[in-house]
């Protein structure tokens, strides 16, 4: 190969193609996207959530998405968590382009990629605790016995291990964030992907929650936290602000 | 070696070195993703708990249903029996050979077999000289009388002259009190007559039947003494059997005269028999009346009870499916009632199936978590059905009294109907739910 060969490949793919971009999972970029825009097609306008928000994450991090309501955070959210598709641009979760795919697909991607945290928990009402985190891995095609193992594990890691069998209704507001977060980490997720994880527990129980998350994030989870608190994002070690659909301010402060 | 390499061991043996890890393509199939399944199932079972009046409003509309289908199937299938068992109570080694077939179908048929030649008691004994593959043969005549005793009148009465006695057992007929008659009484051309038990009830009234024999009775003119009394037959489609008075042939030659036409009754030992049976009597028959191979026309009937069994299905056979069809109409009501029922879960389900797919549920994961809910409760409803079915047929049984035939066969029939049912209806609810947007049910209420 001529070095000219070698020079015109670089310059193509750097611009494009996916061979400079992980495709192991050992490499350090997690999450690439590019150019992403979002548009909602409202009757006669278009309403554009997101015009072109390019970011990457790698792993390892801990990141929150601020921005006040309607400035398309959820939005994104929704396309980092795999639930929605971008209209345009490249999202590429530990080297899969994930912005064309269909919807048993992006399942699937949600199934082993992507842990989710919802402010309201999220739990099915009528299950265990136990159930509840199992829930994944039924889905995951992963056998009674082991789920079983893997499902207690994780409740353990949440210091949840004596209410296995308790059902939400029976939990604290806390314990129940914590079997939702034991339920996004059961099937070692990329990352861990929380929306307003503390908007719906009192101030003592944030904290709990929040230095549960910190220590998560010491074992080496990649931890992504959309918030619109400024006390809540500043736990986290980078600062994605986004405000009408662009960002607005992406800073390190850790 | 890691510790894991002994719990593997799926991996065929050949590399057990190594952990083996599926592709997901391959985990994706279904036997494979029978967690899943038996999600659904326990969460159908879940639900249709929790929500027992709505479980309950559907099980009514399917069970309903169900219970026509069956109820209606058992009844014929035990009408069936009760036609098949009496029609050949003659057994399956007997035909017989007369001058017009016993089911006529038009005009034209019934005026060309009145010009056929009469069977005639020789006719019956050339065959039994001559055929070798029959066992016993024996002659009948029939004629409606009326039965008389005193002031006693017994209208619409049937006069059947047999001869030899066998034709009792041929008949499949058998005493119940007294005596059949013996052959040297029979030949001896006596009025003696074995009659069935409406005679005696009729011209006896009040008084056990026992009394009757020895007893005289007048029938065409003529006096007749009652030596035996049969068995009762019971009814057919209403109509009695038992009204019959059986006198020996030779004295019916005697007193009602010869013109009649008679029947012929032939028996062969086995039924494989009857075939050669059956072609010799035809040859024998056709050489008597100078029939050639060139005729199509054999110049008189040869039947096995068959033709009534024939005769009765094609009659039955449209009125068969009719009535079970409108019986089914009631199953798609319960199949309508499903489907909405399925809707409204649906639609009160929404946030649990955004869930589901938050964490990794696809479109035919949700599909068939509601599929298997709506098969699961019709399923329960059709089984629950089979029973009031059968409970409903063992009603009117009893009522109309036949018996009845509860078979393995319409039990499953019931079940995998209203499962079908189960399906079809239980799709589209199903289709709504599996295409939701995560995102839309995640935010509901």
């Amino acid at each position: 190969m001529t070095e000219a060969t070698v020079a015109i490949s670089e310059a193509s793919s750097s611009v494009l193609e996916k061979s400079e971009l992980p495709v192991n999972g050992k490499s350090d970029l997690l999450i690439s996207m590019r150019d992403l825009w979002k548009t909602y097609d409202m009757g006669a306008e278009k309403v554009h959530a997101l015009h072109g928000v390019s970011f990457e994450v790698k792993r390892g991090d801990y990141l929150a998405i601020t921005g006040p309501s309607g400035s398309g955070k959820s939005t994104l959210m929704n396309l980092i968590g795999c639930l929605d598709t971008p209209s345009q641009g490249e999202y590429w979760l530990n080297g899969k382009n994930v912005a064309e795919m269909n919807d048993d697909d992006l399942a699937r991607i949600r199934n082993q990629e992507v842990g989710f945290v919802f402010q309201t928990f999220n739990l099915l009402a009528r299950a265990t605790a136990l159930h509840n985190v199992e829930l994944p891995l039924i889905y995951g095609g992963i056998p009674g016995a082991k789920r079983h193992e893997m499902a207690k594990q994780a409740l353990a890691a949440v210091d949840l291990a004596d209410r296995m069998t308790h059902r939400p209704n029976e939990l604290s507001g806390g314990q129940r964030q914590r079997v939702a977060i034991a339920r996004a980490l059961v099937n070692h997720p990329s990352i861990l992907l929380a929306d307003e994880p503390t908007g719906a527990l009192d101030t003592a129980t944030s904290y709990d929650i929040m230095n549960l998350f910190e220590k998560l994030h010491e074992a080496g989870n990649t931890i992504i936290v959309v918030t619109h608190e400024h006390d809540i994002a500043a736990r986290a070690h980078r600062i994605i602000s986004i405000r009408d659909g662009l960002i607005e301010k992406d800073e390190r402060i850790r | 070696m890691s510790p894991r390499s002994d719990a593997t061991p799926k991996g065929s043996g050949a590399d057990s070195g190594r952990r083996i890890v599926l592709p997901a393509r391959i985990r994706s199939l279904p036997f494979l993703r029978f967690a899943a399944l038996w999600e659904a199932f326990f969460v159908a079972l879940a639900s249709l708990r929790q929500n027992k009046l709505r479980t309950a409003l559907t099980l009514v509309g399917i069970i309903v249903g169900v219970t026509a289908v069956i109820a209606v199937v058992t009844i014929i299938k035990g009408l069936d029996q009760t036609v098949a068992s009496t029609f050949s109570s003659q057994g399956s080694t007997v035909f017989t050979i007369s001058k017009r077939p016993q089911v006529i179908t038009s005009r034209e048929d019934f005026i060309k077999f009145n010009k056929r030649k009469d069977v005639i008691r020789e006719d019956a004994e050339a065959i039994f000289r001559s055929c070798t593959a029959c066992w016993r043969t024996g002659i009948a005549a029939n004629s409606f009388e009326i039965a008389k005793r005193g002031d006693q009148k017994f209208e619409g009465v049937r006069l059947r002259a047999i001869t030899p006695s066998a034709m009792f057992e041929i008949d499949g007929v058998s005493i119940d009190l007294g005596r059949f008659w013996t052959e040297s009484e029979s030949a001896a051309g006596r009025e003696i007559c074995v009659v069935g038990p409406d005679i005696v009830t009729n011209l006896f009234p009040d008084v056990p039947m026992e009394r009757a024999l020895g007893q005289d009775i007048w029938t065409g003119g003529h006096r007749y003494t009652i030596v035996g009394v049969l068995q009762p037959l019971g009814k057919i489609f209403g109509a009695s059997r038992d009204n019959v008075i059986y006198i020996p042939y030779g004295n019916f030659e005697k007193n009602f005269g010869a013109h009649n036409s008679i029947v012929v009754f032939v028996q062969t030992q086995t039924a494989p028999q009857l075939e050669q049976a059956e072609d010799q009597a035809r040859a024998i028959m056709r050489n008597r009346r100078g029939k050639t191979f060139r005729d199509e026309d054999d110049g008189f009937a040869l039947e096995t009870q068959d033709v009534f069994l024939n005769l009765y299905s094609s009659a039955t056979a449209n009125i068969y499916v009719v009535t079970i069809g409108v019986s089914a109409i009631s199953l798609v009501v319960g199949g309508i009632v499903v489907m909405n029922i399925m809707l409204v879960s649906v639609t009160e389900r929404t946030k649990e199936i955004g869930i589901r797919k938050a964490v990794g549920a696809r479109r035919k994961d949700i599909l068939t978590q509601f599929l298997i809910e709506a098969v699961t409760v019709t399923a329960i409803g059709g089984v629950l059905g089979v029973l009031s079915g059968f409970g409903v047929a063992w009603l009117i049984a009893l009522l109309i009294g036949f018996p009845l035939l509860f078979s393995v066969w319409s039990a499953v029939l019931g079940v995998s109907m209203s499962s079908i049912v189960g399906v079809i209806s239980g799709l589209w609810p199903a289709w709504r739910a599996a295409k939701l947007d995560p995102i839309e049910a995640l935010r509901s209420e």
